[in-house]
């Protein structure tokens, strides 16, 4: 017995002296830094062996069929990866392979606006060749062709679109129409916010009647402040990602920020979980089709970027997961095959329902100021 | 005088793990080192400072969530020690031909993933679950509490997921007890309780401390825990690195905390050692003379 807890007793000295020995190593370390590059300096993405592809998505986001008639119609070996669960988690996984320039075999990417804008910031993305994307800018939606973060569609092309607002109990919690509404004491302990600080802060901005096109840095901590002092008297449950749904089904949670797609989903499992448009107006943001730097094939990404911007190849997509497309003529093929979700309000808006919302926005400033706010809300989620 | 062959041969047995821990521990470590003690931005490039401050001001900010990870850490080993004992000895001394099914019992929760496990217990916990409703009537929740997102859900679900960790050393210290020492007690006129303080937990300190070490420290860098039974004021320091890590961005301050809680818990288990250590020698020699 002795003889065992003094060897390992040694084993733990040994550790720690390697331990100390890889500090000190540090004294002799060169600067591995990583760092971006102008994105003005934009390489356009183009050539590559046009019937190979490989794709991240998320998980969920494609029907079952539309790869395989993709793969047939247009003679490109297409390998579908459903690797995106997360922006962030995305970006921690393939940042050092895009900081050196390689895409890791990736030709398209899906992911997020703000996600989008700051790969494009760090030089991640290439400049999409418009000349070969006629067919998507034939049939792209007006709304979406010249948002805030690309305004001339220069690195991403939509895949789909949602709106992020209100999720409620009608049995439960009939009388909450507002952003505010969730901070009324009676939903104490009962009510979840998303901890995308894109989905959530804006929204409570706007209740607060903050222009949040145009809200400065203040507005914004003005605005985690609140969330903030709701966390510390025990007015929000907690922050989700659409896990808030589980809670919402058993109850527990009876009011909450979330997505539209998901209560469309929902609608089966229980009719009761409404979509609400907050008074205040609702996020509209897109998940973007996006062409890494050392993507192996740009003219096969081109080539499925056009696939699915035909009406009859979108629906068949639209059917499946019921977000917003952002392909126009796609209702009308619905209307023939699924009335149901052709007059859906969530699937596809009308101008009149989305007429208060805004586009899904990252806080002002550079990098060091948009961290800073970041860093705030992270500290509210991680009290 | 040994052959050349002979001399070797330990290093070539010990030399693929060698390899595996300076590949896979000392070359990260080392990055991670010097990545925590930079500054700037992703965006801008990261550039060598000797920012120690990384450290301290971490340190000093996240001091709670240092604090609630080992005491929810130590709280849920405690609660596996409590629980796992018993269970350990059943299995060892009473459970007979059912010994081997019940150490399969023990194990089987790990065929279903962490993950999977975890999220289960949110169904357990809800605010309607039987089990909710039977601590309210005993008056151990209060009638309009809740259970989930609460602190005493996060260390259930950590009692519950590293209790095999300490099921398992204890049983293998338990089995391995010379069963006539017991029998010399008895002889001697010993209680059965005397016999189990002065014989029994002596000579399974060692399975003791494994499981104290085994599900204190994974514990106490979990984070998967608060995240599914934890609600706004339950984040541990690994939720904390994993905002920093992934969401912020601010690797450094993810990498100088990663380093600090290492050290924390290197620190720690030595300490931890040389005390639970000795004093499990110290019995151990009493009964031996």
């Amino acid at each position: 017995m002795i003889e065992a807890s003094k060897s390992q007793f040694k084993v733990l000295l040994l550790a720690l002296a390697a331990l100390v020995a890889s500090v000190t190593l540090v004294a002799c370390g060169g600067d591995g830094g990583l760092s971006g590059s102008d994105s003005s300096e934009a390489t356009v993405a183009e050539g590559g062996d046009p019937n190979s592809l490989t794709i991240s998505s998320w998980p969920l986001y494609i029907d079952s069929k539309t790869i395989p008639e993709f793969q047939k119609e247009e003679g490109v070996e297409t390998t579908y990866n459903e690797d995106v669960n997360d922006n962030n988690e995305f970006f921690g996984k393939v940042q050092s392979q895009l900081a050196n320039g390689k895409s890791g075999g990736r030709s398209i990417m899906v992911v997020t606006d703000w996600m989008a804008k700051k790969m494009w910031d760090l030089g991640y993305l290439q400049k999409l060749d418009h000349d070969k994307l006629t067919t998507v800018f034939d049939n792209m939606i007006p709304s979406l062709r010249s948002p805030k973060f690309d305004p001339d569609r220069e690195f991403s092309v939509p895949w789909q679109s949602g709106l992020t607002g209100l999720v409620v109990r009608s049995d439960l919690a009939p009388d909450v129409k507002s952003i505010n509404d969730l901070f009324d004491p009676k939903y104490k302990g009962k009510v979840t916010m998303l901890a995308e600080m894109r989905d959530t802060v804006p929204l409570v901005m706007a209740a607060d009647g903050v222009d949040v096109e145009n809200a400065t840095t203040d507005d914004w901590m003005a605005a985690i402040d609140k969330l903030k002092e709701n966390v510390d008297n025990g007015q929000i449950r907690r922050f989700t990602g659409n896990d808030f749904v589980q809670d919402m089904l058993k109850g527990d949670v009876v009011a909450a920020i979330g997505w539209s797609g998901d209560t469309v989903q929902l609608e089966t499992d229980n009719p009761n979980i409404d979509y609400v448009q907050p008074a205040e107006g609702c996020s509209l943001w897109s998940d973007n089709m996006v062409i890494p730097v050392g993507a192996p094939n740009a003219d096969a990404a081109y080539k499925y970027m056009n696939y699915v911007y035909e009406p009859k190849n979108q629906a068949q997509i639209t059917k499946y997961v019921n977000y917003v497309s952002p392909v126009a003529g796609t209702r009308e093929v619905l209307l023939k095959q699924d009335p149901d979700i052709a007059n859906n309000q969530l699937i596809f808006p009308t101008d009149e329902y989305t007429k208060d919302c805004f586009t899904q926005i990252s806080p002002p400033g550079d990098e060091a100021e948009q961290q800073e706010v970041e860093q705030a809300f992270q500290d509210v989620i991680t009290g | 005088m040994k052959t050349l062959r002979q001399r070797l041969v330990p290093y070539g047995l010990m030399g693929p793990g060698l390899i595996w821990l300076f590949v896979f521990f000392v070359i990260p470590m080392y990055f991670m080192g010097q990545l925590s003690l930079k500054t700037g931005s992703l965006g801008a490039g990261y550039e060598l400072t000797w920012a120690f401050e990384n450290y301290t001001d971490s340190i000093s900010q996240y001091s709670d969530q240092f604090l609630r990870a080992f005491y929810y850490a130590g709280v849920a080993s405690f609660l596996c020690l409590l629980i796992g004992y018993p269970l350990a000895y059943a299995i060892a001394f009473k459970a007979g031909r059912w010994k081997n099914l019940m150490l399969f019992a023990v194990v089987a929760p790990f065929f279903t993933t962490y993950l999977i496990r975890t999220i289960a217990w949110k169904t357990l916990l809800d605010d309607t679950s039987p089990i909710v409703s039977v601590l309210k009537f005993l008056q151990i929740v209060p009638q309009d509490g809740r259970v989930l997102a609460t602190s005493g859900a996060v260390i259930a679900g950590l009692t519950y997921n590293f209790l095999p960790f300490m099921v398992l050393p204890l049983f293998a210290s338990l089995e391995r007890l010379d069963r006539r020492l017991l029998e010399a007690g008895k002889d001697l006129y010993a209680s059965a309780a005397q016999t189990f303080w002065r014989i029994t937990l002596p000579l399974t300190a060692p399975g003791i401390i494994a499981g104290v070490l085994l599900t204190f420290i994974p514990a106490a860098g979990d984070y998967v825990n608060v995240i599914f039974l934890g609600g706004t004021k339950q984040a541990m320091i690994g939720n904390v690195i994993q905002s920093k890590y992934l969401v912020v961005n601010d690797y450094p301050d993810a990498a100088a905390l990663s380093f600090t809680l290492m050290a924390i818990i290197l620190v720690a288990l030595i300490i931890y050692i040389k005390f639970a250590g000795t004093g499990a020698l110290m019995g151990d020699e009493e009964e031996a003379t």
